[in-house]
């Protein structure tokens, strides 16, 4: 029998002799354990990869932590109306190997963001790169063909 | 003869440190090489007849329902479709790690320590680390706890560390809702190209619980001196 714990409940049992209770409680715990375990999210599974989509406003919140960082950016959609878009980056371990930190973005910077959108269709997206007014540019996810979208 | 004994003895410790000298030197800092085309083809040439090679490893991702081939049982069937992705993204999920099963395969790099009887791990991928035991024992009862990077043992087989590890805690094994049971068995074979400059892996898993036969997933590193395995320190405010 085994200490298992899967998904975020723990289910302890230990083995004492032979007893029918324990071989039940080994039985479930053995279904128990071929039973689905949460994951960290997929990029492939809730994002578009092969479609960039483009926004522009202005920056309200931007945290730059693992396993993403966050910018949350006020914008306008067609008709007018103020949309709040979250948009994640890729981890931020690797995009400051690129050249990002903690304050590379600012609230209230001015900001047009390219990414890949969300499968769901609420205003959401992974960044594929963000445009400064100056030109600059930070580049998150690359649609590189040797670096597949959500890994790198 | 009693006073050959001792002689004979530090011979076969003598032996024993030259043979562990002589083992490839894996130490020091690798990131993910992405390959268009894998450079260590060899070691993919050796896995077993018939293993199904999971083609999502460094730059790669399988889409929902795709588990490449595998043939799942109907057990795990039913559990993909149960599945509810959107829990992914809440707040007490962001933060679980994979196991060393899925771990391996993310597109970070890891530090390597080798020493004669272990080998330790830095992953900096959820700050994972394993050790892999090198010096002969055996793998801990079923009864013992299990966790997400499970009990490893390895030998040197030539110039191939061979790792077996068991008591691996369940975890997604595709990262799109197929996850491994807690009795699935782990077999990699670590191998350095003749310039020493990169890592080659391969993972062979078998879990009959979840899907029949066998699968495998191949990877490869660069290796990088100078550099350092940054801290992942997950914070689960990016849920929601």
């Amino acid at each position: 029998m085994t200490f298992v714990r899967t998904g975020n409940q723990s289910a302890v049992a230990r083995e004492h002799g032979s007893s029918r209770v324990v071989r039940i409680a080994a039985a479930l715990l053995a279904l128990g354990a071929a039973g689905s375990a949460t994951a960290h999210h997929s990029f492939a599974v809730h994002f578009v990869a092969d479609k960039i989509v483009t926004v522009k406003g202005t920056v309200e919140e931007f945290s730059f932590r693992n396993p993403h960082g966050l910018l949350m950016l006020t914008a306008k959609d067609a008709s007018g109306a103020e949309q709040h878009w979250r948009i994640e980056t890729n981890s931020p371990n690797i995009l400051r190997r690129r050249g990002w930190s903690d304050d590379s973005i600012k609230p209230g910077d001015q900001v047009t963001v390219e990414g890949y959108p969300a499968r769901d269709g609420s205003p959401s997206m992974r960044v594929y790169r963000v445009t400064f007014p100056d030109g600059r540019e930070l580049v998150g996810q690359r649609p590189d063909p040797t670096v597949v979208p959500g890994q790198d | 003869m009693p006073r050959l004994a001792p002689i004979a003895l530090g011979a076969l410790a003598f032996m024993a440190c030259n043979a562990a000298s002589s083992a490839p030197s894996l130490d020091g800092f690798w990131t993910v090489k992405f390959e268009r085309k894998p450079s260590g083809q060899a070691l993919i040439d050796s896995l077993p007849k018939g293993a199904v090679l999971i083609n999502d490893t460094g730059a790669g991702e399988l889409a929902a329902g795709d588990f490449a081939g595998l043939k799942l049982k109907p057990a795990a069937i039913d559990q993909v479709k149960k599945y509810n992705y959107a829990d992914e993204l809440k707040r007490e999920n962001t933060c679980v790690p994979p196991s060393v099963v899925f771990y391996m395969q993310a597109p970070f790099p890891m530090e390597i320590y080798q020493g004669r009887d272990l080998i330790v791990f830095k992953m900096e991928y959820f700050d994972m680390v394993r050790v892999v035991f090198l010096d002969g024992r055996a793998h801990p009862p079923e009864s013992a706890p299990h966790s997400k990077s499970g009990y490893s043992t390895g030998r040197w087989d030539g110039d191939t560390l061979v790792v077996e590890t068991t008591h691996i805690e369940p975890g997604t094994f595709m990262n799109n809702g197929f996850s491994h049971s807690a009795h699935i068995k782990l077999s990699e074979r670590f191998r350095l190209s003749p310039d020493g400059n990169t890592l080659w892996l391969t993972q062979v898993y078998e879990d009959p619980e979840t899907f029949d036969g066998v699968a495998a997933r191949y990877m490869a590193w660069t290796r990088k001196p100078g550099e350092f395995v940054f801290p992942y320190e997950c914070d689960s405010s990016y849920g929601k």
